[in-house]
């Protein structure tokens, strides 16, 4: 609509197929940029959940399952923008949960308020990401990962064994938690272990880092974070530092988790090391955005959701479901067989093919991003998506 | 009229294998500088040499009379804590046996100065679109920092728009403005190879070199690509090719160098060197 009426329709007037294909692709046009009327919706049904659903427990679902989405949408932006593969993101959420915890908790007698330590986590894991991102520079692909791997496995090892300052195997307890001091005559809110104040922060927090992924997608920075994804060497000569851009990659993807450390140890008061491991967080997360769609917002949102239904309610509940059915069915040759306890022991069996099937079905993801879908399309003989291949 | 591009006794050896002995260029501003040679003579070589992805195993490469090889001058030049910092790095480098410090500018700012490339194999992004590709290009003459790029601040929104507008500009001078939303792979070759050079010429370069700009065109495309090349030319870059079409570099250069088992054998105005013996030579083995 706005192509035409910007353009004053010519004397004679066009064909009626010509008016109808203009309006269409006005229309399509229109659907590709994208109205904002249901996100809008989606944000204000998110604002009023917790008055629609008084369940405590839901909310507490919630809460967590926004976590999580932080953290994929912050490994994203490495692996999916920048193309670079890190399994050690774990490290980075550590970091955060740490720093909070450390800086506000009984542990040195510290106490630096939540707001403010929100924002200087995601300093930190920056810093962090710097660090780490550094020496893994000049590695692709399988080097890079295997070496972030390592980096995932070091950091949580050294939380657990300097227990002079982490607490140890036990971790730091007590950590403390949020509350809106009192100003301009508010009266003050404590966060307690109530989830509903929980929630309304890490929506905030996730509105807020979805605008700047998206703000960061169509920048300078993100432009060149895909022409380095795409080719390493024409990106360094079309004048791309590939150096800063990479490490910009790893800080800002950083950054992110350190918000959810933040926020997760302080919502669980307790932070301990065996929390960050690498089957606990990074390669979770990994399969959340591979599995969403990889450089696609709404996918990797997606992804971590179903991710995260499947190993928190799914798998947990799948045992009694079974042991209900069996004694709602009643089969003879099923009797004395504990249905459960196999499904039990074997969850993450059961976990595990429901990703091959997954992966086997949509193997560029459930939401994939146009080009991820393209490469797959195009088969796997070609150059550039073996490039990509060895490196995402 | 100066010199853009000299090089001063300029060595590459891999391993045993001494790709580029000693070779000494002068490419004049505003003209068609080209380099020929058969395959294997070390013209690529050269190439990378010049654009920072290898580092010459000898010899200096000078832009516009300021050295990219060794850089040590360069950075006494331009800015003194990095000379400064040089100097303590390359002292504690050599201290502990790790060899002088690397002396050459990383690609990125060899562009940065002005001098942009194209691959002799298509390296385009493939995965973004034609337009894109050409903002890429424009990478290092942006300002917008990372705190623009995350909060869309005034000042990266309008550079951005302006960016795109001369991405258009230049997507429209190789005459491929009808592209601009296509992903860079799905164009077809020939416009692949003008999509690289606008992504080259995105970089604002005073010096661009082609590395075999013409490979697997048909006639009609290489009069094509001659036009392009004179209508850059004639805008001020100064051009630097590669190419294995004599007809075509006869035609365009002004000068023209040949390498051989990385020497350099002849140099020259066109008629001379279609004449030289020892190109003949090399090109057509020794009379018998």
């Amino acid at each position: 609509m706005t192509a035409r009426s910007q353009k004053p329709a010519p004397s004679s007037s066009p064909s009626v197929a010509a008016r109808i294909r203009g309006t269409w692709s006005a229309g399509t046009r229109a659907f590709a940029r994208g109205s904002r009327v249901p996100y809008i919706v989606l944000l204000l049904l998110l604002v009023a959940f917790p008055f629609i659903d008084g369940n405590q427990s839901h909310i507490g679902i919630a809460q967590d399952a926004g976590r999580w989405i932080l953290l994929a949408l912050g490994l994203n932006i490495v692996v999916g923008y920048a193309g670079l593969l890190d399994l050690g993101y774990a490290a980075f959420f550590a970091i955060g949960a740490y720093s909070y915890a450390m800086l506000a908790s009984g542990q040195f007698n510290v106490h630096v308020p939540f707001w403010f330590l929100l924002l200087a986590s995601a300093f930190i894991a920056a810093l962090f990401g710097v660090i780490l991102g550094a020496p893994t520079l000049r590695l692709r692909g399988d080097y890079l990962a295997i070496v972030t791997l390592g980096f995932g496995e070091i950091v949580p090892r050294v939380f657990r064994n300097s227990s002079k300052f982490t607490g140890g195997v036990n971790g730091i307890v007590g950590v403390d938690q949020p509350f809106i001091p009192k100003v301009f005559g508010f009266p003050g809110y404590h966060f307690l272990f109530n989830p509903v104040p929980y929630y309304y922060v890490i929506l905030a927090v996730l509105v807020i880092s979805i605008l700047l992924i998206i703000n960061l997608r169509n920048s300078r920075l993100g432009r060149a974070w895909m022409a380095i994804r795409e080719d390493e060497v024409a990106a360094a000569s079309t004048g791309i530092n590939t150096v800063t851009t990479k490490l910009l990659a790893f800080a800002l993807g950083a950054s992110f988790s350190g918000f959810a450390g933040t926020y997760y140890s302080a919502y669980l008061f307790v932070v301990t090391p065996e929390a960050f491991s690498f089957q606990a967080v990074s390669i979770v997360v990994l399969i959340m955005i591979v599995l969403g769609g990889m450089g696609n917002i709404t996918g990797v949102i997606v992804g971590a959701l179903i991710i995260y239904a499947l190993q928190s309610y799914v798998l947990v509940q799948l045992p009694g479901w079974l042991n209900s059915l069996q004694s709602s069915i009643n089969l003879p040759f099923l009797q004395g067989v504990d249905l459960g306890s196999y499904a039990q022991d074997s969850k993450y069996l059961i976990f595990g093919i429901i990703l091959v099937g997954i992966m086997l079905l949509r193997p560029q993801g459930l939401i994939p991003s146009a080009q991820r879908k393209v490469e797959l399309e195009l088969g796997t003989q070609d150059e550039a998506v073996a490039d990509l291949r060895g490196s995402a | 009229m100066g010199t853009v591009l000299e090089t001063r006794g300029v060595s590459k050896r891999f391993g045993g294998l001494l790709a580029v002995n000693e070779v000494d260029l002068r490419v004049e501003e505003g003209e068609i500088f080209a380099m020929i040679g058969p395959n294997g003579a070390g013209k690529t070589t050269m190439f990378n040499m010049i654009a920072g992805l290898y580092k010459p195993t000898s010899g200096q490469i000078l832009f516009r009379g300021k050295s990219i090889y060794p850089i040590r001058e360069f950075w006494r030049n331009y800015t003194p804590l990095l000379a400064g910092y040089y100097a303590v790095a390359d002292r504690v480098r050599r201290g502990l046996g790790f060899g002088p410090m690397p002396l050459a500018l990383r690609p990125h700012a060899v562009t940065t100065l002005g001098i942009a490339r194209t691959f002799q194999n298509i390296r385009l992004f493939s995965f973004m679109s034609v337009l894109e590709n050409v903002m890429v290009g424009e990478h290092c003459r942006m300002h917008a920092q990372v705190y623009d790029s995350l909060l869309r601040t005034p000042r990266a929104v309008s550079e951005e728009r302006r960016v795109q507008e001369r991405a258009r500009d230049l997507l429209k001078f190789v005459g491929l403005e009808r592209y601009s939303e296509e992903y860079a792979r799905n164009l077809p070759y020939g416009h692949q190879r003008r999509l690289e050079i606008a992504r080259a010429l995105a970089s604002g370069p005073r010096l661009l070199m082609l590395d075999e700009p013409a490979a697997g065109f048909n006639p009609q495309e290489k009069v094509e690509l001659i036009q392009l090349i004179q209508q850059i030319r004639s805008q001020g870059v100064t051009i630097f090719l590669i190419e294995h079409d004599m007809k075509l570099v006869m035609e365009i250069s002004q000068r023209i160098v040949v390498l051989d088992y990385g020497e350099k054998i002849a140099e020259g105005p066109p008629e001379q060197v279609r004449n030289d013996p020892r190109v003949v030579e090399a090109y057509l083995g020794k009379p018998a």
